[in-house]
């Protein structure tokens, strides 16, 4: 019965989100295009791309966390001590490999320490998350001790800025993770559980769900993606201290939910936050290139976050009881 | 709690004894008091304000040019209170009206204000505010440092605003109960949006202390202060959850605190590992009050 | 029993003039179900009016007309016989109408004085200043009026739930309540509580404060009931005096009810093997004492008044709530551990709040029903979107679910469906001992039949069933056996044959 309604059926409230989103894209791009005549050239189409990228990269793990109604505030933190660790190792050891394994490590741990904090000790999220934050950003700051790493290898250096047919390398990352993303979220019995946890944890849990092993679960991979966005972050810049990773933790919030995924629980999708991504990186793009001043990038970037979650109010209260 | 605090005196080195200290202590720590008075009501309703030390930046910012171009410490005074009133305005009616969470908000009202000071002073200082204005920081009333005068009043202040009247009783019940109050027919929306307002203006005033302390105006000066501010409410003994809380405590916590990072100081442990340390001790403080409430 | 009644207040011996308070011919009705149906109550001053009735007989609907929570559909009030509205809350607390809840709503870290005098408080001099002597002299009053002897700068959250209650009593006459309505209040209190409220409910009746008095405790009822009224099927039965009833009469007066024989089952005459034994269990949630068995092939019900722990049971059980004390064995293997254990040894729950914990609203009929089997269906953890539909479109049709289709979010189906897609999510998973908790709670009355029909499939092909149960009726139409609950503790089994409803609520209510 199912073969013939499928073609019908596919325009699901979660397709029709994304495709919203992409002709908000388009229309960025064509406004932007109009404004400036340097957006639609090879060399910025292919930085906003790299840009978004990191963000999506940030963000994929995220998008995880916010879907079972929790949330990460740690991640910037978490990119800056990773980078920071991962970098001293490959200036101690010259390889890049040791390095890397060593900033994965560290994202896991980070986000193991917030899915433990938030299971065995019962912390709401944005208290757990935002300690956490303040520990490990005291903590890098203390490694670093005001110092700063540079000089990469340049096998290292081209996680960030590299090129493989003229595409930088994040991007294949992007689009490798959007797959691994999708694949999770759609396609495993977990990411169906994570959903339903997102959207009953009660429900969920009396459904014999092990709900606490899956929290941990997304917890450890949001710090995963941190770890590894700190990499690719790190490899890019050539550089690490203290507060590299600051900056992003707004954008990765903002991406996620402007790409459709509700702080509800139970809604969204992680090509969602991939849109996302794109759609914030454009803007900031745009003012960019409008040579306007860079310090109102974090002032629109949280007015966009408002709105985004106004919006999600006002689309999503009726499921659930106050947050 | 009163235990920490013991315990933090106990861990002190060499100098930190010393009288100078201790008042150096005691004045530094006025400002976060400022904050950590509201904060701890905005707790009470089972909220918080992270845009606190991004507000106060601004505010500083705003006191700082209006004070340069002016000569007028009171112009600028009432400059910086009518901006911290209107972020707070803002975060209050976010929440109470539209009903979003209030970290949310606050958050990117944090990013807004941050990005405003950046982006109005060019990131450059403003420097030259004149010594009306230091006054405030440097001068004495009657033999006590201005601060210290001005910290006990705002103390006194909200002692008093907290536990005799109306207002207080309120802030209470939008933490405890919020039902119950809004059954008893009282207009919650108000008060919870006074209490943000409230936070708000008070990191205006705030401004006139960090901007004398500095003799200028940073556009990163009070970044992350917030943090501390809430670490304190916390480790004073006002739960995030069902209007529980003691405003000395918050008192108590603030001088500890104060402490922690001038002892800290004195051994040379540089300052984001302080800011690690009091990360460890808000968990520890959350972990302590849930367990004492379950 | 009857000798009792002389510890019943003095205002009920004469008939007065006009009754403080009347409500007439007051009718509700909601979609699908009339709630009230022409009740007619006489309140006295200084009498307790005591409300009898089962779930669902119109008790708490009527108090909410009477509170102004509610708005009748039709009838009159009347105070002191000059007719009267109530279209609001605020209407109600004017003429003196005050409700006590079961909920509380107190706040915890406030005072008792601020609690009762919350958004009145007394002002002082400074404009938005409290003066506090006055409202803690005032609240003193009250307190002594009740004879509760806890100092008014008390906070709240360090008082027992006794306490706290006199504590909404002495708020209720703050606001010169002149018609308290208690609901269930001594449900919550030990026997010195209850014998604390009973003397302030005499000190009350004494200064000409009516009293509606709700409960399911007949031997309170004698106690201190003045008059007593039964709702039935929201219709009043009758009003009576204590002295001149008997508990029985008053259980058959909430009992008797036309038989619904539209659905016949075969019962079971040979049950199979074992499936659950349960032997002096206690919980965390309170119930303690609990034996059960239910085998192969039996729908056992578990009957007792609201409050009587039957859900506590099953949450226990199912590993919800942690067991404390007691043995609980499935399947002849020692149950422990999460729910998460509980469905993968073959247990499945199907929640009284179905919305908040049975189903995920806003995900589709297909993920809700695909929920507890998962690794089932899936066993090596890839999920086929279209596999997930194939299954979840064969449940639908089985039991006949009514939706758009699957992809249909839960939350726009209708009571009953939503129950049969909880149905369905078990259904994959199959278990082998499924609790059903108020199964037809808020469907209406074909859906009930299907669901009957369902529940009787899955112990026809072996499985094991208990069935909690609010409505009597349903308890003997349905069940083999049945258990009844009372004060969290198992009180008695009833066998086929001495199943009827006078037997579940005369064990269920505390007979004495």
């Amino acid at each position: 019965m199912s073969t013939l309604t499928l073609p019908r059926l596919a325009l699901s409230a979660e397709f029709r989100t994304i495709v919203q989103r992409l002709l908000a894209v388009l229309a960025l791009c064509i406004v932007l295009s109009v404004l400036s005549g340097a957006f639609l050239t090879v060399g910025n189409l292919v930085n906003v791309l790299r840009q978004a990228a990191l963000i999506f990269l940030l963000a994929s793990g995220l998008t995880l966390v916010i879907l079972t109604a929790g949330l990460d505030l740690s991640i910037g933190a978490n990119v800056g001590l990773s980078a920071c660790l991962a970098g001293s190792v490959i200036q101690a050891t010259g390889s890049p490999l040791l390095g890397a394994a060593v900033g994965l490590g560290s994202g896991c741990a980070i986000g193991l320490g917030n899915g433990l904090l938030v299971t065995v000790l019962r912390l709401p999220p944005f208290i757990a998350t935002y300690g956490m934050l303040w520990v490990v950003h005291g903590l890098t700051y203390w490694f670093m001790a005001g110092a700063t790493i540079h000089g990469f290898p340049p096998a290292f250096r081209a996680l960030g800025s590299g090129y493989w047919l003229s595409v930088p390398i994040p991007v294949y990352l992007m689009f490798a993770f959007l797959a691994v993303g999708i694949g999770f979220a759609r396609y495993t019995t977990w990411g169906q559980e994570i959903y339903a946890i997102g959207a009953n944890p009660v429900a969920a849990r009396l459904s014999g769900i092990p709900v606490n092993r899956r929290l941990v679960l997304v917890y450890t991979v949001s710090g995963a993606m941190a770890g590894l966005a700190s990499l690719i972050f790190l490899a890019r810049l050539n550089s690490a201290e203290g507060d590299i990773g600051e900056p992003l933790t707004l954008p990765a919030i903002a991406a996620v939910l402007i790409g459709g995924t509700s702080l509800f629980g139970g809604v969204g999708t992680v090509s969602g936050t991939l849109v996302g991504a794109l759609i914030l990186t454009l803007v900031l793009n745009g003012m960019n290139l409008l040579a306007i001043d860079a310090n109102w990038q974090p002032l629109v970037t949280g007015v966009i976050v408002i709105l985004a979650v106004s919006l999600d109010v006002l689309t999503h209260r009726g499921g659930s009881a106050s947050r | 709690m009163l235990v920490v605090l013991g315990a933090g005196f106990a861990s002190s080195s060499t100098g930190f004894l010393d009288g100078a200290n201790l008042a150096n202590i005691g004045m530094q720590s006025t400002i976060l008091l400022l904050l950590a008075l509201p904060m701890t009501l905005i707790m009470l309703t089972e909220g918080i304000d992270l845009s606190m030390g991004a507000v106060l930046t601004l505010a500083c910012v705003v006191l700082a040019a209006i004070a340069v171009k002016t000569g007028s410490v009171t112009l600028a005074l009432a400059g910086a209170l009518a901006l911290g009133a209107a972020f707070g305005f803002a975060n209050g009616a976010l929440v109470a009206w539209l009903g979003l969470p209030p970290f949310v908000v606050t958050l990117g009202t944090l990013g807004i204000a941050s990005g405003l000071a950046l982006v109005t002073t060019g990131a450059q200082s403003i420097t030259g505010v004149g010594d009306d204005v230091v006054y405030f920081y440097a001068g004495k009333l009657a033999g006590i440092p201005v601060p210290l005068v001005l910290g006990a009043a705002a103390y006194l202040a909200m002692h008093g605003l907290l536990y005799h009247t109306r207002f207080g009783t309120y802030v209470f019940a939008l933490g405890g109960n919020r039902e119950a109050l809004r059954l008893a027919g009282v207009r919650v929306n108000a008060y919870l949006i006074g209490v943000y307002v409230l936070g708000g203006a008070m990191a205006g005033f705030a401004a006139l202390l960090l901007t004398a302390r500095m003799s200028a105006a940073h556009p990163t000066a009070a970044i992350g202060m917030e943090f501390d501010a809430i670490a304190a409410v916390a480790i004073g003994g006002t739960s995030f959850e069902k209007g529980n809380g003691w405003l000395f405590g918050t008192v108590l916590g603030v001088l500890l605190v104060g402490v922690l990072r001038n002892g800290l100081n004195l051994l040379a442990v540089p300052s984001s590992l302080q800011v690690a340390a009091i990360g460890v001790l808000i968990i520890a403080a959350l972990v302590i009050e849930s367990f004492k409430n379950t | 029993m009857t000798a009792v009644a002389a510890a019943v207040g003095p205002a009920h011996g004469g008939e007065q003039a006009a009754p403080l308070f009347e409500l007439r011919g007051i009718t509700k009705s909601f979609p699908g179900v009339r709630a009230l149906d022409a009740v007619s109550l006489e309140i006295r001053a200084g009498e307790v009016h005591v409300l009898l009735g089962e779930n669902g007989a119109g008790k708490s609907s009527l108090m909410k007309v009477l509170c102004g929570a509610y708005l009748a559909d039709q009838g009159e009030f009347f105070h002191r016989g000059e007719p009267v509205a109530i279209r609001s809350p605020a209407d109600a607390r004017t003429l003196g109408i005050a409700v006590i809840f079961q909920e509380f709503s107190l706040v915890p870290y406030l005072s008792v004085a601020q609690n009762i005098f919350l958004g009145r408080e007394p002002r002082g001099k400074i404009p938005g200043s409290v003066d506090h002597k006055r409202m803690h002299a005032r609240a003193r009053e009250l307190l002594d009026r009740l004879g509760l002897e806890v100092d008014t700068r008390a906070l709240v959250h360090t008082l027992g739930v006794a306490q706290q209650q006199l504590v909404e009593i002495a708020k209720a006459l703050s606001q010169e309540a002149r018609i308290l309505v208690l609901d269930e209040p001594t449900a919550a209190l030990s026997e010195r509580e209850t014998e604390r409220l009973f003397s302030i409910i005499q000190r009350l009746q004494s200064q000409g404060v009516a009293m509606i008095y709700i409960s399911h405790r007949l031997a309170e009822v004698f106690r201190v009931g003045g008059r007593i009224t039964v709702l039935r099927d929201g219709r009043k039965v009758g009003s009576l005096l204590p002295a001149s009833t008997t508990p029985d009469e008053l259980v058959s007066m909430m009992v008797g009810r036309k038989v619904d024989t539209s659905y016949a089952r075969r019962y079971c005459e040979s049950p199979g093997e074992v499936v659950l034994e349960v032997k002096g269990m206690g919980a965390v949630n309170g119930v303690s004492g609990v034996d059960l068995v239910v085998r192969a092939g039996e729908i056992v019900g578990l009957s007792g008044l609201v409050g009587s722990g039957r859900t506590e049971v099953a949450r226990a059980l199912f590993g919800a709530d942690r067991v404390t004390a007691g043995e609980v064995r499935l399947l002849n293997r020692s149950r422990e551990g999460g729910p998460d254990r509980a469905v993968r040894s073959g247990m499945a729950l199907v929640p009284e709040k179905r919305k908040q914990e049975g189903l995920a609203l806003i995900r589709s009929v297909a993920d809700n029903i695909l929920l507890a089997s998962l690794k089932q269906i899936f066993p090596r953890g890839w999920f086929s979107p279209a596999k997930g539909i194939g299954v979840a479109s064969e449940r639908i049709r089985q039991l006949r679910i009514a939706t758009p289709g699957p992809r249909q979010m839960v939350q726009f189906l209708s009571g009953g469906n939503q129950q049969k897609v909880v149905v369905a999510k078990w259904l994959s998973a199959d278990a082998k001992l499924i609790i059903f908790d108020e199964p037809t709670l808020g469907i209406d009355v074909g859906a009930k039949e299907e669901i009957f029909a369902l529940i009787d499939q899955l112990v026809q092909r072996g499985a094991a069933v208990l069935m909690i149960s609010s409505e009597l009726s349903e308890v003997v139409k349905v069940c083999d056996r049945a258990y009844v609950m009372r004060d969290k503790r198992v009180v008695g089994e009833l066998a086929r044959a001495e199943l009827s409803e006078t037997n579940l609520l005369r064990l269920a209510m505390h007979d004495a």
